[in-house]
Formats: structure tokens, C-alpha cells, sequence
């Protein structure tokens, strides 16, 4: 489980530093030339505490001036050896805290997310997607993603032959607004998916065996008891044939999304375009797996190389130098929203589809609705101010997904309760049916630029 | 303030200054009260209430059915285990009669797989789910900050605002700020108000620190006249805001020692916490630290709810469906001192109904109010807590009262109690028993754009708050109202008009002693 701990760039820095020396491994602070009486005047521990940068870990760097410059010298020695005594217990200690949440081991269910084996199902029929509709045309009744067929087993992919499967993963346990685990139905619930592609005029559920594969069931207390079953629902799904499409559930989800396709198809065989706010590569986290967490371990864990990872959209408040810097380091190429405002969202979005055409055949695609300003996604888990358009993050999906193989797709984080006018489900549905109407084109043996002459234009003269 | 007090407040500002702070609570009890390092739950987790199903015997019919199976897979066939799946005998005869004996040793192997997954398996499953020890900033979360790194001041209550205290930022009801032990014993502080924005365990429609949150920015009434027992408790009670304790909202399982430090912190200075919520899991560390202060089996809880929240036997130890069993299965409190207030959703079933009885646990469901009516109940209650002065937690969820009024909870459930019944009850209570602590919680504004519901949960605080400075000034009577509040008294309408009037009078006379006493002692 802690395998995410490797190659750290920050781990060190503090249980480790505070043996004195402090050295090494932060930044040094260099002290101001007007102040180095003030830390002269300190003993060894406390300047070395200084001096090594560790202190601005704790305080910042320009209340630290402030102090050094104002206060009395045993008034400062007094703050400096709080301070320390602060910085000391960041670190975990296995006499004081606690590790590892113990679980009930003799509950009856430490387990329920057991599949029902075939010999425990009391109906009998044949294998194969199936309507719950009464009419030919329904208009109502029960929902299901696009009004598609539904599937339950993996025999019922096979049996259908079926290229898409639309699943839920309803995991609400992670850091946004805790309402993602209705993201599932509330999409079924607006029949807006399965509408034509307008470019080409290719209509996805006809050239697509497309079904509602149901929810992978979730441990809404705990992310890390979810992840083993997803993971393996998200491979065998993949492994009948079908595409499995998710819907979230927050973004902690998207970590055994892509997993189970690696598993099914091998780590490091297919690259990953990650739309949103937040580039979810926390580092040095208590836990070992949340949303922030997310692509940091699809990284660490080499499920996806960084060189085959595009991420777009990125602003808010985990984007900052040491996280930029990481990413470029893993050779992940990253586009923020400085960068689409410096040059233009045309360009980048050009440079996006240059750096996917020379990327690796086969992509998982994924969206984080943050990466949508909030004035079109106001339902984000994480909303975050500014963010590209509608028609910007569903043009690129759709360019992506008919110009690529597409090995699994995951939209996370909508929460539908922050958005009473379900425009936010509106536009969620449109970015899944984005990649689904390209995902059709490039089946239908189409360019993926191609337009049709009927929808270019009206032709009279 | 008098002399002595201003005394005893340098005194401490010298000692705290003297001092380095503590950043980890120093005063941990005997008994085990959280897990440390990679250690197993220290307590039972068997859950008596789970009734072990009988085995079967099986009629000598169906042997040639069972003819490949082995006999391990025939005795589990006939296990209590096996009749989760295959019912009772009758049901198991007539399923064994339509299979072939193919299809019978495919059943009973699916059954077999079914429950070994279910249970946890020493080698195949972690024990426990384990964080990630290696981080440098592990408990960065719940750091807390050196009284050295701000400028120094006086132990004790901080007024925010500039005009009379007010003006500044929200705190719970207007009232001061206290960020330390030392505050709340400098201020003499009898209520500290503590938000704990646990967001966990109530999943359905939800939306992070923002209750707590809310609540102060709707709770300005929580430090208000009660009109109808003419009693403010902003007047009564030195009443402070004590700032939200740190939760880490991916684990309610490391988040309870921290609740559970701080709400054992104000309680040993004497005063009275009140928690505001965060999910129903907080009742549990509330009560224990209460525990910790007062001993084990000494605090009585009335958990008003529509859920009894004593379910327990999933994975994990804490939710917030949970904190009334592992209360009582910790020892902090016993069966026999909780009353259970409003319940009527889906369970408890017959099992549940019959261990509370055994347990001698008191419940008073909606069920009892439909039969007796409400002013019964409430009577009862009443005098139910007020039995032998004991020390009472409330825990008050907010979805005891109807949807109506309180929208914005984890898990409404329709038919509750309304503003007026509930108002009447939380003020009696904190008026007429011995209440040390009061938790509100399930709160999630979210859901709510009207606002109603926080200004609703203010007035429950509020209610209590009255309560409770009724308590200190000796209004204990049983239903005190106001005379002069709740009655004219101009005519003989309901043939008591004296009363009233001789009340009224009483009262007066009452109050004028008592500031007489008050200018001898000055």
C-alpha cells in the first residue's frame, strides 16, 4: 500500500532535517544581512532551524522577517523553540498516532461487494443486453445512461458484442462537495446523451452497441477498501471488448478507472488526457489514496507514463512551482490556464492535438468537471474559478477520441446538488456524449475532421 | 470584573507565558481510547444482537441431490450460513428438489464463495486501512499553532468586533472567541461553542466545513432573549465561541481522538460543550471525552434522532450509524442511561427493539407520540432525565425534527418533531436536568438555499443555551414560562388571574433581593 511513497521530493524535509544539522534537503534560507544579528544571537539548533529553510515550513517566510526584526531576543528564542517543537511532530510516530484505522474483523461483511455468483441468481435467461422498456419509443421510464440497453454480466458485453459500456463508480468519499455519488443517476436521470454527432452526423447508438452497465458497488466510508473491486470490475469490463466509459463518483475514482484498463491492457501501453483544475499530484498526503492523490499514483505506480500524460485545464490552489516542477520532471505535458490565456485557447488546444497525434496509439480519457469554468459547471465537487468552455473541452474530447483508440473514459466530481437547474448534468452528459459521438466517427471509418456538407452549410444560393 | 478575578487573570497570563505551548493533548486517560501505531481495535466487536441461524436437517429425499457433494460442502449446506441464501428448510428442500446434482454442487460452492468473501481472511485482507506513514507532514492537519507566533495578550474571551464586541467576524451566536484551555478558564467561561465539520459519514448530500461555518453566520440568535421565560443567556452565561477542532475528512476514524481531546479540554475547566456538527459519528467521541472527565457509567445521553444509530457489524468501527453501540460496547456509557428520542426510520427492526428493552435503554419512538401524544412524551422524557441529577449529554440530530423545517440533513425521514415541540423540549431539558453537554449535528447547508435550516439549528442551540442559564439562575420548576409572558392577566379568562398577577410580583421581589445581595457582596 505505500508504494506511493516513493521518490519523494519533499519527504525528506523535515523529520529528517530536524536532526540537526539541518541541512540539505530544503531550500537554505539565506538570512537577510540586516537580520543575521538577530540569528547570530540564537543558539546552533535554532539557527540551523533558520537557516536550512525549515522554519518557512512553519512560518511564513515574511512573518519570519518580521519577527526577526521586532522581537526581543528571548521573546524570539521563545518562538523559535515552539516553532520547533511544531515542526518535530509533523512526522508520524507509531507510539502516538495512529497508522492504520483498524476495521471490524468479524463483521459479516467486511466484504459486501461480492458479486452474485451464477449458480445464487434466480432468473434464468439469455445472455445479452437488455430493454426495461415496454414501448418501442419510450419517452419515459427507467432511466438509463442515454436510454440505452442495460447489462448486468460480462457474458451479457459478450453475448452483445458491445463496444461501449457505460458504468457508474458512485465513490463520494473524497475532498470536494460529497454529493458525486448521485453523479451516476442524476446523468441517467437527463436523457441527454445519445444525440447525433452534428459535425458528421454520425449517430453514436447506431454505429455503437452502447449499454448501461450499471454501477460498480463502493465503500462510501473508505476509498481504499473500494479500489481492489473497481479495479478489478474496470478489467474485466475492458476485457469483454466493451470501452468502459465512468461516471463518477469524485476523482479518487479515476485512479482504479485507469487501473483496471492497465491490468486488462499493460501499465505504460496507452497515454492519459486529464482535463481539469487539478493536477491531483499530491505528494506527500497522510492518506494513501484521495482525488488529490489520484494521479500522483498513476504516475508513481508507472500505470501511465508521465511522457504519455497531457493534462489541460490546471489553476486553483494545489498549482503552484514545486507541483508544476514534479510534473515536468515526470515529463508530463501540461497546459494551464496562464498558458491558454497567454497564447490563446486555438493554439493550445492545436498543440494539445499535436502532442496526442505524436503521443501513443491507444488514450484513456479523462475529465474532472472543475476543468469547466463554473459559469457552465457550477456542480463541480471542486468548482474553481475561471476554466475552459463547454464547447472548448468537448471539442477537444471529440477530436481525441476519433482520432485515437480509446481504451476507457471517466468524467468525475460532478455534484449535482450544487446546481438546481441541472444545466451542470446537461453539460456533463454533453462531454461523455463528446467522446462517445467520437468514438463513432473513427468506427464509421471517418477522418476525424470530417464534416458533414449537410451540416457545414445550407446550400442555397 | 472584580479585583480578585483581574488578579488570578495575570497570574495566569504569567504562567501561560511562561510556558511552552502544548501542541498534543498531555492528560490521556488509562483507558485505550484510540488505536496508535498499526494496533487492532482494542474491544470486542461481536455483535450480541446477531442471532446465529440454526443448522437444518435435511430428509433423507434429497439425499440422491446431494450424492457429489463432499461432506464439508453437505454441512455447510445445512449451516446457518447457508440459509442467508437458501432459506429455511422447506425453502431449501423444494430449491434442492429443481436442481440436478450438477447444478446443487454449483449452488452450494457459490454460497460457500459468497460468505468466505464476506468475512475478512488473516493473509487475503489488511486488517485495517493504513495511511500513509511515510509523509512529513502527517499530522500537519492538527498542528497547532504557538500562542508565541502571534503578538502577545491576556488570557481569556477575544471580542472580535469594534463596537461592543461586535462587528467582526462570525463567531456562534456573537459571542467571544477562546482558542485555548486558558482562555476558557481565564474568561470563567460556562459554555464553549465548538464546531467539528466531520462530513463523512452522512454521504447523501452533503458539502463539507460549510456547517459549521454557517452556523455562525446564521447563529447570531443563539445569544438571545427567550421571550417566553424572559431569560438571555448572553446575561447569564459566560459563553464563548471555541473555534472548530481539525478533522481529517478522509478518515472519521483519526478524526474522533482529536473531537475527543477537545471536548475533553473544555469539559475539564468545568464548562459546558457545545458541539456543533458534523455527522452523528461525533456523538461518540463527544461522549467519551465526557467519560473522561466524569468517569465511566456517569453521564446519561438522550439521543434525540430519527435513527437509533446503535447499528453496528459492517467493516468499519466508527460511521455515523454507529457511535451509540461502540459508546456502550467502550464501557463510556451504559445501555441502561440512554433515552432515545424520535425515532421512526427504517430500523431498528424486532432485534434492535428487543435489545434496547433488555438493555433497559429507553426509547420513545414517533410510534409512542402517534399513540399517547406529544405532551406525554415530553413529560416523560423529562422526568426520565431529571431521575437521580445525573449528568446528561444531549445529542441533538437535526433530523428528529421534520423535513419541514430541517431540509438540509444527511438522512431526512419525514413525520418528525416540529420547531415548536422541539424548542420546548431542548429548553426544559437544559432548564430541569443536570445537562453537562449538548452536541447538534447532521447539518448540511448545502441543501438548503432558504437558509431555513440554519436558522432553525440556531434556535435548537439557543433553546438549550436558555435552558441552561435558566438552570444557573435557579428556574428549574417543572415548565417554568414566564408569568408576564404568558399571560395578560388583565381579565380572569381561565379563572387563575391571581396567580399570574401573585407571580408576577414574586418574581419582581425576587430579582430585587438578589440584586441587593449582589451590590453587598461588590
Amino acid at each position: 500500500m505505500h508504494t506511493n511513497n516513493k521518490n519523494r521530493g519533499m519527504r525528506t524535509f523535515l523529520l529528517a532535517s530536524l536532526l540537526i544539522p539541518f541541512s540539505g534537503a530544503l531550500g537554505a534560507w539565506s538570512v537577510p544581512q540586516e537580520l543575521s544579528d538577530k540569528v547570530d544571537a540564537l543558539n546552533k539548533a535554532q539557527r540551523s532551524f533558520i537557516t536550512s529553510g525549515a522554519a518557512i515550513t512553519v512560518i511564513p517566510e515574511s512573518q519570519l522577517k518580521h519577527e526577526l526584526a521586532t522581537r526581543e531576543p528571548e521573546s524570539l528564542k521563545k518562538l523559535m523553540d515552539d516553532l520547533m517543537t511544531v515542526a518535530e511532530q509533523f512526522g508520524y510516530s507509531p507510539e502516538r498516532d495512529m497508522g492504520a484505522a483498524p476495521l471490524n474483523l468479524t463483521s459479516d461483511r467486511f466484504h459486501w461487494r461480492v458479486v452474485t455468483p451464477p449458480a445464487l441468481r434466480e432468473m434464468k435467461r439469455e445472455p445479452g443486453p437488455f430493454s426495461v422498456h415496454r414501448y418501442l419509443y419510450p419517452t419515459s421510464g427507467v432511466p438509463t445512461f442515454g436510454g440505452a440497453k442495460v447489462a448486468i454480466w460480462p457474458e451479457d458485453l459478450v453475448a452483445g458484442n458491445v463496444d461501449v459500456a457505460i458504468v457508474g463508480v458512485p465513490g463520494n468519499v473524497s475532498s470536494g462537495v460529497r454529493d458525486a455519488a448521485r453523479a451516476p443517476n442524476e446523468m441517467r436521470a437527463l436523457n441527454t446523451i445519445a444525440t447525433p454527432d452534428l459535425q458528421s452526423l454520425v449517430k453514436p447508438f447506431e454505429v455503437l452497441s452502447v449499454v448501461d452497465y450499471g454501477d460498480f458497488a463502493v465503500d462510501q466510508m473508505s476509498i481504499e477498501l473500494s479500489i481492489g473491486h473497481i479495479t478489478a470490475m474496470v478489467a474485466e469490463t475492458a476485457g469483454t471488448g466493451a470501452i468502459p466509459m465512468l461516471v463518477g463518483g469524485d476523482t479518487s475514482m479515476l485512479y482504479p478507472g485507469v487501473k483496471g484498463i492497465a491490468s486488462e491492457r499493460g501499465a505504460g501501453s496507452f497515454g492519459l488526457l486529464h482535463f481539469s483544475a487539478h493536477p491531483d499530484t499530491e505528494r506527500n498526503e497522510a492518506h494513501t489514496i484521495s482525488d488529490r492523490q489520484a494521479v500522483f499514483r498513476l504516475l508513481d505506480e508507472g500505470i501511465v507514463k508521465g511522457s504519455d500524460t497531457i493534462q489541460v485545464g490546471l489553476r486553483g490552489p494545489d498549482v503552484d512551482a514545486s507541483t508544476l516542477q514534479w510534473l515536468r520532471d515526470k515529463g508530463v505535458r501540461y497546459h494551464t490556464m496562464a498558458e491558454i490565456r497567454q497564447r490563446g485557447f486555438e493554439a493550445v488546444i492545436e498543440r494539445v492535438r499535436t502532442e496526442v497525434d505524436k503521443g501513443p496509439d491507444a488514450y484513456f480519457v479523462s475529465i474532472d468537471v472543475s476543468a469547466l469554468a463554473p459559469a457552465e459547471m457550477i456542480a463541480a465537487g471542486r468548482a474553481e474559478a475561471n476554466g475552459l468552455s463547454i464547447e472548448q473541452v468537448r471539442m477537444a474530447i471529440r477530436h481525441v477520441c476519433a482520432a485515437k483508440d480509446i481504451v476507457g473514459f471517466e468524467i468525475t466530481d460532478l455534484a449535482p446538488m450544487m446546481d438546481l437547474s441541472r444545466l451542470s448534468v446537461m453539460h456533463a452528459n454533453a462531454v461523455l456524449n463528446a467522446c462517445l459521438g467520437g468514438i463513432a466517427v473513427r468506427r464509421a471509418g471517418l477522418d476525424p475532421d470530417y464534416v458533414h456538407p449537410l451540416a457545414l452549410d445550407h446550400g442555397q444560393r | 470584573m472584580t479585583k480578585l478575578t483581574t488578579t488570578i487573570r495575570t497570574a495566569l497570563f504569567l504562567t501561560t507565558a511562561l510556558t511552552a505551548p502544548l501542541a498534543w493533548a498531555d492528560d490521556v486517560p488509562d483507558m485505550p481510547e484510540h488505536v496508535v501505531g498499526d494496533a487492532a481495535y482494542p474491544f470486542d466487536t461481536v455483535d450480541p444482537r446477531e442471532e446465529k441461524k440454526e443448522a437444518i436437517e435435511l430428509p433423507d429425499s434429497v439425499a440422491p441431490k446431494l450424492e457429489l457433494l463432499t461432506d464439508e460442502e453437505i454441512e455447510f449446506l445445512k449451516s446457518g450460513d447457508a440459509r442467508r441464501f437458501a432459506g429455511p428448510a422447506k425453502a431449501t428442500v423444494e430449491a434442492l428438489e429443481k436442481r440436478t446434482p450438477e447444478e446443487v454442487k454449483a449452488w452450494v460452492n457459490a454460497m460457500q464463495h459468497v460468505m468466505s468473501e464476506h468475512r475478512y481472511e488473516e493473509g487475503r485482507d489488511l486488517p485495517n486501512i493504513p495511511f500513509n506513514t511515510e509523509s512529513t507532514e502527517f499530522n500537519a492537519w492538527r498542528a497547532e499553532r504557538p500562542r508565541s507566533m502571534d503578538p502577545e495578550r491576556e488570557d481569556g474571551p477575544i471580542a472580535l468586533g469594534r463596537y461592543d464586541g461586535r462587528g467582526g467576524p462570525p463567531t456562534f451566536g456573537g459571542h467571544p472567541l477562546a482558542l485555548t484551555k486558558e482562555d476558557l478558564i481565564a474568561g470563567e467561561v460556562d459554555v464553549a461553542i465548538l464546531g467539528a465539520p466531520l462530513n463523512m459519514g452522512s454521504g447523501w448530500r452533503d458539502s463539507g466545513s460549510q456547517a459549521t461555518t454557517d452556523l455562525r453566520l446564521f447563529g447570531r440568535r443563539m445569544g438571545s432573549l427567550d421571550q417566553y421565560v424572559q431569560v438571555n443567556p448572553r446575561d447569564v452565561l459566560n459563553i464563548v465561541d471555541y473555534g472548530d477542532v481539525a478533522i481529517d475528512n478522509n478518515s472519521t476514524e483519526r478524526s474522533m481522538r482529536l473531537v475527543r481531546e477537545k471536548v475533553r479540554e473544555i469539559a475539564q475547566t468545568g464548562a459546558i460543550p457545545v458541539i456543533i456538527g458534523g455527522d452523528h459519528s461525533l456523538e461518540y467521541p463527544n461522549v467519551a471525552a465526557l467519560a473522561d472527565v466524569y468517569g465511566k457509567e456517569k453521564v446519561s445521553v438522550i439521543h434525540f434522532d430519527s435513527h437509533y444509530d446503535a447499528w453496528w457489524g459492517g467493516p468499519h468501527l466508527i460511521d455515523h450509524g454507529v457511535p451509540v453501540y461502540r459508546l456502550i460496547n467502550e464501557g463510556h456509557v451504559r445501555a441502561a442511561d440512554y433515552i432515545q428520542v424520535g425515532l421512526r426510520s427504517a430500523g431498528p427492526d424486532e432485534s434492535g427493539f428487543k435489545w434496547m428493552r433488555e438493555q433497559g435503554m429507553r426509547y420513545h419512538t414517533m410510534a409512542e407520540v402517534e399513540k399517547r401524544g406529544w405532551d406525554a412524551v415530553l413529560d416523560r422524557v423529562v422526568a426520565e432525565a431529571s431521575e437521580e441529577g445525573r449528568k446528561i449529554h444531549i445529542s441533538f440530530d437535526i433530523d428528529v425534527l421534520d423535513p419541514a423545517f430541517m431540509p438540509a440533513t444527511g438522512t431526512p425521514v419525514p413525520g418528525g418533531l416540529d420547531m415548536r415541540e422541539s424548542i420546548t423540549i431542548v429548553r426544559r431539558l437544559c432548564a430541569e436536568s443536570n445537562v453537562v453537554s449538548f452536541d447538534l449535528v447532521e447539518f448540511h447547508p448545502a441543501l438548503d438555499p432558504t437558509y431555513k435550516t440554519a436558522l432553525n439549528s440556531a434556535f435548537i442551540v439557543k433553546a438549550c443555551l436558555t435552558g441552561l442559564a435558566m438552570n444557573k439562575e435557579g428556574k428549574t420548576a417543572e415548565h417554568y414560562l414566564s408569568p408576564l409572558a404568558s399571560e395578560h392577566a388583565l381579565d380572569d379568562h381561565y379563572g387563575d388571574q391571581q396567580q399570574y398577577l401573585d407571580a408576577t410580583k414574586a418574581e419582581e421581589e425576587a430579582a430585587k433581593s438578589k440584586d441587593e445581595n449582589r451590590e453587598d457582596d461588590e
